[in-house]
């Protein structure tokens, strides 16, 4: 199980704090993601890959948009909006 | 002239009272652009090296661009550039709305004191000129600055007016200059006017805004409005800034009792997400914007209810910075901070050392003072009234700013005193983001989220926050550059996205822009090499005032102290990594490795006439 957590924008459109999903990529993880809220398209998602405003933090440490990324079972990741300015 | 410009300055001398307008060539205009830019070399001209920028020969440029007064969303904007008593380098702020756009209108394309006034007054421009007026009756009074800006527009109307609070009159380092609820925040811009007396600036003007070519500037902007509606802003429509505390608490980049965590327990309470939902009281926007960033929240004081406008920057170094939780108490120290014109930032900054001092017994000979503690919501809404007129000792003391007050308090305060070049940190925890933390050293404003956007590049995906390569640095760079000719045009940062999505990116928007505008021939290779000059200029201003290779640094706390929190648990600044990512920075600029700068590089940005003295 791994666990997606989602931070302003993503989680407005949700409505969610937190989807679980069984994946072991980044890939697919947001691909259930989506399948899970479908909200989050067009805005944060468009099949299952992140718009250009959006990044993930996996356990909160390394950001990434690569969605080759494998996942451990346990392992967390934060969707949020890159643009961080203000 | 090219359109979109008048062609002249004008300067008012507060102390003989006389005002000329002064004609600037084409060539400035084109250089420099507007805002940032043109406030830059005007101060630079304007002023002999050295000047204190609290005495009789300092010097405030306001400037605005081509852009201001056409109907480009976000252009209503203006920048405020001065000497700052904080740092002692160049500091540049900016701020929107009808001052913007009647300030043009006045038929300059800049305006510069000189000086200081006899009395304190008020300055009234417009197409006539200057005029000064004695204001002892708004001098020294209780009132806040929203009230004083109701009187003066009752009493001159038809003027938009910016106004230095109590802070300001009391030179307060990090006083702002505030117009219409908006702050040019800071550095101390408002102290600077305090020390020349004036108390206030207003503009008023119908002169007519030229354009090149109308049809082409009314495309421009209905083309960007309808995209500045898009993805790339959606999070400051829907949330505004406060949107970054959640997510900067968990990833353990959230600033929290003066830089000692960078996780905060109370951040569920203080989230944007949850101001939203429990106290929204509708969104605002600077005139002539479509984005609409302004987020207003209710906050109740005893029997008071005020509805407060509430940026990131301020939530964080009002709460979390400071160690408070409660909502309340965070919206009404951002709210004194407005009616004092107080820099939320630096106050917040300064607060949360000196409580950090007070915990470790630092401050036995304040008294009754030395007792504030992190959380005390109390002491911090009480201080930011001692800090603003100087009455306490303890105020008079943060007054100063954190370097000063740490340099006064002695023994290890100077290591935890939370600023570069005097100027406090903003909300980017710079362990937990290390493009962020080269780009807090080598600032030429000192630590700043607005000339610098390293922050992009941590947040990117593209390189590690907790140890960025050579690669990053020149990326830091690049988010510099583009930051100086968003100043200079001037737009608002928030499009940074939009044009991100743009072909040929923002220098091919821009120069697009000023083609429309202006008439001119301009490409983006030559907007590229402005943002390069406009850079630089501000790095040479600063060496003449005096900047050493020392200064690009960070306090120890950084580069000695791991953080315990989450994931950015054991993250340092490595002295040396940090040292590599400014040996990068200096060589993308084509700087020396000691940081100065050769003459045949300034002549490169025909930068010659301003600073041929420095070698
Ligand atoms: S996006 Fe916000 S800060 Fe920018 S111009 Fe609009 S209202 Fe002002």
């Amino acid at each position: 199980m791994v666990r997606i957590e989602l931070y302003g924008v993503p989680r407005l459109r949700a409505g969610v704090q937190a989807v679980d999903v069984q994946a072991s990529t980044i890939g697919d993880a947001l691909l259930q993601l989506q399948r899970a809220c479908p909200q989050l398209e067009p805005d944060v998602l468009t099949g299952g890959k992140l718009n250009a405003a959006y990044v993930v933090a996996i356990d909160g440490g390394t950001l990434t948009r690569d969605p080759q990324v494998p996942l451990n079972a346990g392992d967390t990741l934060v969707l949020l909006t890159s643009q961080a300015g203000g | 002239m090219a359109a979109g410009y008048f062609g002249r300055y004008l300067r008012l001398d507060l102390t003989t009272g006389v005002s000329t307008r002064v004609p600037i060539d084409e060539a400035t205009l084109r250089h420099f652009i507007g805002g940032v830019g043109l406030g830059t070399v005007l101060l630079t001209r304007e002023t002999s090296a050295r000047f204190d920028p609290l005495g009789e020969e300092s010097c405030v440029a306001f400037a605005f661009s081509p852009l201001v007064g056409t109907p480009i969303t976000t252009s209503a904007k203006f920048a405020v550039v001065c000497k700052s008593p904080l740092t002692g380098r160049l500091n540049d702020a900016l701020s929107s709305s009808d001052f913007a756009v009647l300030g043009k209108r006045s038929g300059h394309d800049a305006i510069v004191l000189r000086g200081r006034a006899e009395e304190p007054c008020i300055v009234l421009i417009d197409e006539a000129g200057a005029r000064i007026e004695p204001c002892a009756d708004l001098w020294g009074t209780e009132k806040g600055i929203s009230q004083l800006d109701e009187q003066l527009q009752k009493r001159h109307p038809g003027f938009a007016f910016a106004i230095i609070g109590t802070a300001g009159e009391h030179g307060v380092r990090y006083a702002t200059l505030s117009n219409g609820g908006r702050h040019a925040g800071r550095g101390g811009i408002g102290a600077v006017l305090g020390s020349m007396r004036v108390k206030a600036v207003g503009v008023r003007g119908r002169s007519p805004i030229s354009l090149h070519a109308p049809n082409d500037v009314l495309e421009i902007s209905r083309d960007l409005a309808k995209r500045s509606l898009g993805n790339a802003t959606a999070k400051y429509r829907e949330l505004g800034t406060v949107a970054n505390l959640a997510t900067f608490n968990r990833l353990a980049v959230l600033p929290t009792r003066n830089f000692q965590s960078s996780q905060f327990e109370g951040a569920d309470a203080l989230s944007g997400e949850q101001l939203q939902a429990t106290r929204a009281q509708g969104r605002g926007s600077c005139r002539n914007c479509t984005i609409g960033c302004e987020h207003f929240f209710s906050a109740r004081r005893g029997n008071e209810t005020n509805r407060v406008k509430m940026e990131y920057e301020s939530l964080f170094a009002l709460g979390p910075l400071c160690g408070v939780d409660d909502p309340d108490t965070v919206l009404a120290a951002s709210h004194l901070c407005d009616e004092f014109g107080l820099d939320t930032i630096s106050a917040g900054g300064t607060i949360a050392f000196a409580m950090e001092c007070a915990e470790r017994g630092m401050l036995e000979s304040y008294g009754e003072e030395s007792t504030i503690r992190f959380g005390d919501a109390e002491a911090l809404l009480e201080l930011l009234g001692h800090i603003a007129r100087r009455d306490t000792p303890l105020g008079d003391l943060l007054a100063d700013g954190s370097q000063r007050a740490a340099d006064v308090i002695g023994g290890d305060a100077p290591d935890f005193a939370p600023h570069v070049k005097g100027m406090e940190i903003p909300g980017y925890e710079p362990r937990g983001l290390q493009t962020m933390a080269l780009g807090f050293a080598v600032g030429t404003r000192g630590a700043d989220h607005n000339r610098s956007g390293a922050y992009e590049v941590d947040f990117s995906g593209e390189v590690d926050r907790f140890a960025p390569n050579e690669h990053a640095a020149r990326l830091a760079v690049q988010t510099e550059n583009r930051a100086s000719v968003i100043d200079s045009l001037i737009l608002c940062k928030f499009l940074r996205g939009v044009f991100a999505e743009t072909e040929g990116g923002l220098y091919a928007a821009a120069s697009h822009m000023l083609r429309a505008v202006t008439g001119w021939a301009i490409d983006a290779a030559e907007i590229e090499v402005a943002a390069e000059r406009i850079c630089l200029a501000k790095k040479l201003f600063n060496i003449r005032e005096g900047w050493s290779r020392s200064e690009d640094t960070l306090p120890k706390r950084f580069t000695e102290q791991a953080l315990q929190d989450g994931p950015a648990k054991g993250a340092v600044v490595q002295i040396a990594d940090l040292e590599k990512l400014i040996a990068t920075y200096y060589e993308t600029r084509g700087w020396r490795s000691d940081g100065s700068v050769s003459q045949e590089h300034i002549r490169t940005y025909a930068l010659d006439r301003e600073f041929a003295s420095l070698t």
